[in-house]
């Protein structure tokens, strides 16, 4: 559980677009997972699902 | 613990910052291996002009693709990803003030990655490795090429993992307050998308090194050029971040420079970690294994995306610097805070340069080159080397030249060398690599193919015949090759002098200049007294559409203005190409 900031009692709270925003790992298993999922997975499944071409 | 002889910390007496020396000499290793393997790049790259200059047509066909792969290599990735290590270890220790994370482990790292590209260069230059950088499969090269690029990119993800490391130590230790800094922000933009690049690196090149030693079967080359490209696209976006990054902090150090508004710029930044790194599709637009939709989505719909960051932040850096210099006094006209910039301060200057050139040449050229309809008229020809040597040369390494102008006297403490070579430095290298921009483009635009020993086919069975207009255009390229080939040149005899063999770095006396201290050093820009009072002013809802910087809005019109025209004549060939009805 994150500690509540003891420094300063009335201090405004860190919005939410900010508190995502400062997430690193959020950021980083979010890219990763678009990239995976959307380039390498899809790609790889065009491929695989490639139809066997025949000699003419 | 026993006292020792030198502090683990110093203060910088130029801005004041606590500066870990085990991070610094971190820095300093990894920049000056940037170094040495731009020169080799460097010295390759001029052969290669030469020789694709048809009137010279100098190397014979074994050493024109033996030194294209030293030079991808060299450059792309040795020369790049070493500044980058050092970007990495500038931003996480000191901009943030914190302590280095394993600083021992950064040493082994570095020395990894050292042994890796030695690796790779004995394979190259013995003629064990004539792949080019892409190796793609049924191509093979001795194991130890491999090898090599393996162990190079462990090391450097082992040295991204540290970045974060830092970070969680920067934040726990509270060096700094509230959200990361912006430029630390770009860096890790960066450090994340070299996370996406390495995995797929790994998968790239683990089945392929075991393929060289006769472990396993033949990779599927359509699977290689997927995986490849991940990599390899991927690791250009590394540099974008990296470079944007190092934008803003240029931006700042010369000529005082805002940040308009932290999140649309962090926005745009996360616009990248999400969607710059599926662009790699635009690589295999004309790959049979792929239907349109996966192409489409990939290089348009989710891909205009990451245009759109880079859209804002070739927007939001101009426009930093334009309500900098106003605040600061310079509010004469629309442009009178560009005639008065600092044109001299080579930092300044690579800045500019690198905006420009990146954004008008690079930008356009990239997204339209990425649409898939169009790039089966460019795929393959020089206009595809036309464009990237705009953007990841003219754009990255000449921002990362800029840095070093400054680097050169906050980390080295050492005068810049030759200051008078310095200040013109990036005019030299910029404007011979404009010419060879666009020689590449025009040539390719008439058909002459990338990665193309002899375009005359002098032993084929048949004619290739190509517009004549094509000599003049390889002509402007060879030319411009040579200039910028002097300009890089400069650049390294610039920073091994100052840092070998430099004078060290005298007491800064702020208001006056001094030779080899970049301007921004002397003269800090400040902001005026009544600087507030002027920023109200410029926000003047009165002032309507022009807003607070109306200077860079007019550049922007110029710049979309381009971008239609450009889009549109390349459309306009194709429809020639293929008839309609
Ligand atoms: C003086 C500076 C430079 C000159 C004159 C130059 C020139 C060239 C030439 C003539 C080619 C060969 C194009 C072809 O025949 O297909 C080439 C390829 C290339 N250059 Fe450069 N270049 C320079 C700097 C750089 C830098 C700084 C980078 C990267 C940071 C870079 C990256 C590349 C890459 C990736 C290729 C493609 C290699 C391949 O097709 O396998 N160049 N360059
Ligand atoms: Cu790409």
């Amino acid at each position: 559980m994150p500690t509540p900031d003891p420094v300063d009692p009335d201090a405004e709270p860190v919005p939410l677009g900010q508190r995502l925003f400062d997430n690193v790992f959020l950021l980083l298993a979010l890219g990763m997972g678009v990239m995976l999922v959307v380039f390498t997975g899809w790609g790889l499944w065009e491929i695989l699902t490639l139809p066997q071409g025949t000699l003419p | 613990m026993s006292a020792v002889a030198t502090s683990p910390v110093r203060i910088c007496d130029v801005t004041g910052r606590r500066i870990h020396r085990s991070a610094e000499q971190l820095v300093k290793a990894n920049a000056v291996v940037a170094v040495v393997a731009l020169l080799v790049g460097i010295i390759a790259a001029l052969l290669l002009v030469l020789t694709r200059w048809q009137a010279v047509h100098l190397l014979p066909p074994t050493w024109y693709y033996r030194l294209l792969g030293v030079h991808g290599m060299n450059m792309l990735i040795f020369f790049i990803i070493f500044f980058e290590m050092a970007v990495l270890w500038f931003a996480a220790t000191v901009l943030l003030n914190a302590r280095p994370a394993a600083p021992r482990l950064g040493w082994v790292n570095f020395g990894v990655m050292l042994l890796g590209s030695l690796m790779v260069e004995w394979a190259q230059w013995s003629g064990r490795a004539d792949v080019l950088y892409t190796s793609y499969p049924p191509l093979k090269a001795h194991p130890v090429f491999y090898l090599g690029v393996i162990l190079f990119a462990v090391g450097a993800l082992l040295v991204t993992c540290q970045f974060f490391a830092t970070l969680v130590i920067a934040r726990r230790e509270r060096t700094y307050e509230g959200s990361l800094p912006l430029v630390v922000y770009g860096a890790m933009t960066a450090a994340i998308i070299a996370v996406i690049t390495l995995v797929h690196g790994a998968m790239t090149y683990i089945p392929t090194f075991l393929w060289s030693i006769g472990l396993i079967a033949m990779p599927d080359p359509q699977v290689y050029r997927m995986l490849w490209w991940a990599l390899g696209h991927s690791a250009q976006q590394i540099n974008v971040a990296a470079m944007v990054a190092i934008w803003y902090m240029l931006g700042a150090l010369t000529v005082g420079a805002v940040v308009l508004n932290e999140k649309v710029s962090r926005s745009a930044f996360v616009l990248y970690i999400l969607f710059i790194s599926m662009a790699s599709a635009h690589h295999l637009l004309v790959d049979p294994g792929f239907g349109p939709a996966w192409k489409i989505v990939n290089t348009s719909y989710f891909m205009y995306m990451a245009v759109l960051a880079s859209m804002v932040h070739g927007f939001t850096v101009p426009a930093g610097m334009e309500l900098g210099m106003r605040l600061r006094g310079y509010t004469d006209g629309l442009f009178g805070w560009l005639r008065r910039a600092p044109w001299g301060d080579p930092g300044f200057s690579s800045l500019v340069l690198s905006v420009v050139v990146f954004g008008f040449v690079g930008g356009i050229t990239g997204v339209t080159l990425g649409t898939e309809q169009i790039n089966i008229i460019a795929h393959n020809t020089m206009r595809i080397p036309g464009h990237f040597h705009s953007t990841v040369v003219s754009g990255t390494a000449l921002a990362f030249m800029g840095a070093t102008y400054y680097l050169l006297p906050l980390v080295f403490r050492r005068r810049v060398a030759f200051w008078k070579l310095a200040r013109i430095q990036p005019y030299l290298f910029s404007g011979g690599m404009l010419l060879l921009v666009l020689g590449m483009t025009f040539a390719g635009s008439f058909g002459v193919p990338r990665r193309h020993w002899d375009i005359s086919f002098s032993q084929a069975p048949f004619d290739v015949p190509f517009n004549p207009a094509v000599d003049i255009f390889l002509a402007v390229m060879g030319i411009g090759g040579i200039i910028a080939f002097l300009g890089g040149l400069s650049f390294i005899l610039i920073a091994v002098k100052s840092v070998f063999f430099g004078e060290p770095l005298p007491e800064i006396t702020r208001g006056v200049e001094m030779h080899g201290v970049p301007r921004g050093l002397t003269h800090p820009p400040v902001h005026a007294p009544d600087a507030d009072e002027r920023n109200a002013a410029l926000h003047d809802p009165a002032r309507g559409i022009a807003g607070a910087t109306p200077g860079t809005l007019v550049l922007v019109a110029v710049f979309l203005l381009a971008f239609v025209v450009y889009y549109f004549a390349n459309w306009k060939l194709l429809s020639f190409l293929w008839k309609i009805g």
